[in-house]
């Protein structure tokens, strides 16, 4: 009798151990999903490169991928090259075939964190942050720094800003004949609508 | 009488070199763009084909899919203004916003211009898309 009930109480002892355990890996699975993350899946991002008295020299693309940590301001966005879309087709495809070399390298990726980013000083007032990391393109690395605007509509969160980038920062040539209608500096600009 | 067809030839020779000029800007310098709805389609494939390709061999996938005109097939598991997701595996951003009216769970069928994988959201992309509605 009493062996029974020790043998009861051990095997009550695993049983709680048991559900502890499972409350804990709960725990730690909900956390995971609780993580705020707002995604836009057809972000735009435009760049410029015109010079003055020339053609202008611009892309708009309408299908980038977008991500916001909301918890830790990690960000990452995912452009694909050959979505860019210019006004001359010409000069589109001179764009992915002979500059960006699309078929190679076929997407732009950054990856980076809103310093200082906190979720709950949003509003629907834009509120500026300074974005850190890296953007990776035609098979090089360079980081990029600059300040972005954040503001909170209809549960959204929408991201403005711009950066410039330099085409030699990446390896990219730029042939001697067309050199002075292609400005040195990019201007890329983009807008988010990141919901959760 | 000689001097009426000299000056005819050169109104003529002007008004030729006029078009071959417009002609050469047209389809030379500045050339209309693709338009994806009415190009033959290069892949038919269902969705879930299309998005395996990629994942299990990338660079071919990009080099034998990307900028080509494909149609595709799935179930609809997400909608938006402008963005259509087929099986969680394609998204793909429409030509003209949800014409047709589709909904969740809509069997469909695409057809657009494919721009490659997306490692954020694990999925092929396509853009310029039209949709047929198959059920």
């Amino acid at each position: 009798m009493k062996n029974n009930i020790t043998t009861f109480i051990t095997v009550d002892r695993k049983t709680l151990l048991f559900s502890f355990t499972l409350l804990l890996m709960n725990l730690f699975v909900f956390s995971l999903f609780a993580q705020q993350k707002y995604i836009d899946k057809s972000g735009y991002i435009k760049f410029e490169a015109s010079e003055k008295l020339f053609e202008p020299v611009e892309a708009n693309n309408e299908s980038v991928t977008a991500v916001l940590n909301a918890d830790n301001g990690e960000f990452a966005s995912l452009a694909l090259i050959t979505a860019f879309r210019f006004k001359n087709s010409l000069m589109e495809e001179h764009f992915n075939e002979n500059y960006i070399e699309s078929e190679t390298y076929p997407k732009a990726v950054f990856r980076g964190k809103l310093l200082n980013f906190d979720h709950s000083s949003l509003s629907d007032t834009p509120k500026e942050f300074e974005v850190d990391g890296k953007l990776e393109l035609h098979g090089k690395e360079k980081q990029v720094k600059t300040i972005v605007s954040l503001q909170k509509l209809d549960g959204a969160i929408v991201m403005k800003g711009d950066f410039i980038v330099a085409p030699s920062d990446f390896d990219i040539e730029i042939p001697s004949i067309v050199k002075n209608k292609i400005a040195k500096a990019v201007k890329v600009s983009i807008n988010f609508n990141l919901k959760s | 009488m000689k001097k009426k067809k000299i000056r005819y030839l050169i109104l003529t020779l002007l008004g030729l070199a006029l078009i071959i000029g417009f002609v050469t800007y047209k389809k030379v310098i500045n050339p209309e763009h693709r338009d994806i709805y009415t190009e033959t389609t290069a892949f038919t494939l269902s969705a879930k084909e299309l998005h395996s390709h990629f994942l299990e061999n990338p660079e071919d996938a990009t080099l034998k899919y990307v900028n080509k005109v494909v149609e595709t097939y799935g179930t609809v598991t997400e909608i938006e203004t402008n963005l259509v997701v087929l099986e969680d595996k394609v998204h793909a951003n429409l030509l003209e916003d949800n014409k047709q009216r589709i909904i969740v769970d809509d069997i469909l069928k695409i057809k657009g211009r494919c721009i490659g994988f997306d490692e954020i959201l694990l999925s092929v992309k396509i853009d310029q898309t039209t949709t047929v509605k198959i059920n």
